[in-house]
């Protein structure tokens, strides 16, 4: 019998399946607050990436199922590789402190579709402060939208100073709301200390090829093993002048 | 000894997916459970699925320190005791991330190894007796983590579906005290999974299975 040392067993590289040593699909957390086009980015990313690569969706809603059941009607992924997680109303709680529920669901969707290239994961629409943990999500799209003021990009909070790529979505709608969209993607990207901001629309593809660019790149730096999960962690400092 | 790993099996901060889990206050709030009623609910729960619960623990506990370890009988046992297929489901579910942490604390341990033998996938109690196992808590420890997480799960649970002052839940936890001590003593004296007992609760059944059809429902079970 083993002692009662239970310091954590050295960890098998998550990247991989055991016994095949495949890269196992990549997890792309999609967070950002309520309304801003979470599950319409997704279906986006179905529509242009599943035709090359095997897809999967976990949903978390504070209620059972709606973003999945909106997905399901989408048609852009067979109903079946849709899943909804239930996160006890805790949908932060869901994506960073304790992520079970959501491992199950990859790893159901994995045992019973893979191998897998993507899992796109939503997380339910919470506040600027919710972001994925690395024990679930590889890297993390944070959306913001124009519709939520011009001034979200500056205020900042973990999502958009330190997810993998901040989308500003919906500029369509910047005319209607007078926001600046060019401002809005300079004072994030001043945030962000050089990582990438994407002004989206799904009215304008050049934007969701670009969206797409990104994911297939990110993809291949997964395969590669040279992509490294970041946590975009807690608050950025911040003060009160 | 172990009295850090105990403290630990009882707290919903345990990164294993409990807060998904109301131990069926949703379903009887669904059901027109009001405020008032919880405590007689925490009694009804301690009288029923608690002792079946901590005893299914308690007798994979002691499964885990044979050799080998053969969890097949408790939870064959556990399942023809859990007659409402929604409650075998989240039992499951929450194993589950029981499982997750014995595995990432001792792959290698034979308690442990055991578990993924077993299909359907181990129910909660037989996974807490793995992790029981691997933490080194006793029996007692183990029985009272069971009913302490139950009376604690529905007083949290609480707070969103009947919300009120939360210093209550504390007052409610602490006045079931002699109803938890007598399931945790019922519970350590079950000899083997023959005789583990059937102490069903038929409304607390009809509740989850009309909780399982419900749309628009924060908790699984
Ligand atoms: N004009 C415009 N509307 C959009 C765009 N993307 C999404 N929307 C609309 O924004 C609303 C919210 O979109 P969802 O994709 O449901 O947003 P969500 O972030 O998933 O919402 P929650 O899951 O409820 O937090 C819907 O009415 C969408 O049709 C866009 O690019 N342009
Ligand atoms: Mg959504």
């Amino acid at each position: 019998m083993p002692d009662n040392d239970t310091t954590p067993a050295p960890q098998p590289n998550p990247h991989f399946h055991e016994p095949l040593n495949q890269p196992r699909a990549l997890r792309l957390g999609v967070a950002g607050p309520v309304g801003t086009g979470k599950s319409s980015i997704l279906a986006t990313l179905c529509r242009e990436l599943a035709g090359e690569l095997s897809m999967a969706v976990v949903t978390n809603d504070i209620y059972t199922d709606e973003d999945a059941r909106f997905l399901r009607s989408a048609g852009v992924l067979p109903t079946e590789r849709i899943r909804a997680v239930e996160t006890g109303a805790c949908p932060h709680t869901a994506i960073r402190d304790d992520v079970s529920a959501n491992l199950d669901a990859v790893e159901d969707l994995e045992e019973a579709y893979g191998p897998l290239d993507l899992v796109l994961i939503e997380s339910g629409g919470d506040n600027l402060t919710a972001t994925f943990s690395p024990a679930l999500a590889d890297a993390q799209l944070f959306c913001i939208d124009v519709a939520g003021g011009g001034d979200v990009a500056r205020k900042g909070g973990p999502g958009i100073t330190g997810a993998d790529l901040l989308i500003i979505n919906k500029t369509d709608l910047a005319p209607y709301v007078e926001v600046d969209v060019a401002a809005m993607v300079a004072d994030a990207e001043a945030a962000r200390g050089g990582l990438p901001v994407l002004a989206l629309s799904r009215k304008d593809p050049a934007s969701v090829a670009e969206l797409a660019d990104w994911v297939r790149a990110l993809l291949a730096r997964h395969r590669a093993g040279s992509h490294v999960p970041t946590d975009p962690g807690p608050m950025a400092p911040h003060s009160h002048s | 000894m172990a009295s850090l790993a105990s403290l630990l099996l009882g707290d919903g901060r345990l990164p294993v997916g409990a807060y998904t889990y109301s131990a069926g206050l949703e379903p009887a709030v669904a059901a027109g459970l009001t405020r008032d009623r919880i405590p007689a609910l925490l009694r009804a729960r301690l009288h029923t699925t608690a002792v079946t619960e901590a005893a299914a623990a308690v007798l994979a506990l002691r499964a885990a320190g044979q050799d080998p370890a053969d969890y097949g009988p408790v939870q064959h046992a556990l399942t023809a005791r859990t007659p409402a297929a929604p409650q075998r489901e989240a039992s499951a579910a929450l194993g589950r991330g029981v499982h997750r942490l014995a595995r990432r604390l001792a792959p290698d341990h034979p308690a442990v190894t055991a578990l993924a033998a077993l299909r359907p996938r181990p129910l909660r109690p037989v996974a807490l007796g793995a992790l029981g196992a691997v933490l080194k808590v006793s029996e007692e420890e183990l029985a009272h983590a069971v009913v302490y997480d139950e009376l604690q799960t529905i007083a949290s649970a609480a707070l969103k579906l009947l919300p009120g002052d939360p210093l209550d839940s504390v007052a409610w936890i602490l006045a079931a005290e002699p109803d938890a001590a007598r399931a945790v003593t019922a519970a350590l004296a079950v000899p083997g999974p023959d005789r583990l007992p059937a102490r069903t609760a038929p409304l607390t059944e009809q509740w989850a299975l009309e909780h399982a059809r419900r749309e628009r429902r924060l908790f699984l079970a």
